[in-house]
């Protein structure tokens, strides 16, 4: 199964989605950074510009600039979407406590914005299950 | 006709370690006392359902303190604590309860903790088995894994994150009225408890060795973790109770990390056969 935001069909609803949401919407204010997503060797870059989703970016080049990067393998990644997920895949904080997923690169910048990155998770996790 | 909880709450003013602390503290029951102990970061707020409970209630005098720096009980006035990083200390957590339970005149209350105050619990009933009923701990772990705690105090990171972090250590099915309470409760405090709070749970608590001292045919423990806690997992808690003999472990299922508040219900469909018990019902 294809997770929802490399899949090209998918990704401009899953933009919509996400910037529809009104808590993402709070939470990302002031965010304007660039966000890696990879699924093993697979990736795509969510372009957030003062807290508008304005681009999803698939197969980006390797040099791109990102700041943080959330980084599972395909596996995990069908758990961390199934609309009811199993113990330890739950989100973003288990998921890393556990070892399921990694955070990587500007740690500070991530942290800052956990809760719009917890949002955008959910808006996958829903268009996933669609 | 308004609705009342009839919660009575107070403060005493108790000795820790040489300085005076002006401590609140809620109760409501009458019966054996269950003192409970709040988890890191947050204060006696997550225990409203407990004290709320009357199958509870009607059996024991359920008293909630909110430890220094936390909730209504404000840092001291002798000391200049704003000079020092806030840090909570196992020798500073064990001495609070112990003076608490004693200026409140307790006559062996049952300890039961959530999280970092279960962990606690275990230290109780090491070293001061005579002055405790029973221990229920909730998440305890015999040792926590070594974490990085910087950015749970940081300039650039709002107490947002706390609450983002704790969303996903709930299970999924806990209702969303109680996750989306319990995210509140863990963003309120001052910006540097969590981090302060963690240094006992990640760096302090460690009962390696020690595990073999506790003597359950003194002291009752019962020790129970939530099938989703990602924090402390139902096996980490599994392997602690095989080490103190005689303990009961109980894997809560449909649970998370913060079982105390993000499901009431289920709590309690585990809770009530052990304050059963240990009431003698």
């Amino acid at each position: 199964m294809k997770v929802v935001f490399l899949d090209s069909s998918k990704v401009e609803g899953l933009r919509n989605a996400i910037n529809n949401d009104t808590e993402f919407k709070l939470a990302a204010r002031f965010m304007s950074e660039d966000v890696l997503l990879e699924v093993d060797e697979s990736r795509c870059i969510v372009k957030v510009q003062d807290g508008v989703v304005t681009e999803i970016k698939l197969n980006p080049p390797s040099d791109a600039y990102w700041s943080f990067s959330i980084k599972a393998t395909a596996e995990s990644w069908d758990k961390l979407l199934q609309s009811s997920p199993p113990p330890f895949y739950t989100g973003l904080n288990a998921g890393m406590m556990r070892g399921n997923l990694q955070i990587i690169g500007n740690m500070e910048v991530a942290f800052a914005y956990f809760w719009a990155m917890n949002r955008m998770l959910d808006m996958m996790r829903e268009l996933q299950n669609k | 006709m308004a609705r009342f909880d009839r919660i009575k709450g107070d403060y005493v003013y108790i000795e820790v370690q040489n300085v005076e602390y002006r401590v609140y503290f809620e109760e409501k029951g009458s019966g054996i006392p269950l003192l409970c102990q709040h988890s890191a970061v947050t204060d006696g707020q997550q225990w409203r359902h407990v004290l709320n409970d009357g199958d509870i209630t009607s059996r024991y005098r359920v008293i909630v303190p909110d430890l220094p720096y936390h909730g209504k009980s404000l840092p001291p006035e002798s000391v200049e604590w704003w000079k020092e990083e806030y840090r909570l200390t196992k020798s500073f957590f064990k001495d609070f309860i112990l003076e608490f339970s004693h200026a409140l005149g307790l006559e062996r209350p049952v300890f039961l903790g959530g999280c970092m105050g279960g962990c606690l619990g275990l230290y109780l009933a090491l070293e001061h088995p005579n002055k405790f009923k029973a221990v229920v701990g909730l998440e305890c772990v015999l040792r926590s894994e070594e974490a990085s705690l910087d950015f749970w105090d940081h300039p650039r990171i709002s107490n947002n994150f706390k609450a983002a972090a704790t969303w996903s250590l709930m299970a999924p099915g806990s209702p969303e009225k109680y996750r989306r309470e319990t995210v509140w409760k863990f963003s309120q405090s001052a910006p540097s408890v969590m981090k302060g709070d963690f240094h006992y749970f990640f760096k302090d608590h460690n009962l390696t060795g020690q595990t073999q001292d506790i003597d359950t045919s003194r002291i009752p423990i019962y020790l129970l973790t939530g099938e989703y806690d990602a924090v402390v997992s139902p096996e980490d808690t599994r392997r602690l109770a095989e080490q103190i003999k005689g303990a009961r472990f109980i894997e809560m299922k449909g649970l998370g990390h913060l079982s105390l508040c993000e499901n009431p219900e289920a709590l309690k469909r585990y809770l009530m056969p052990i304050l059963k018990d240990i009431a003698g019902v």
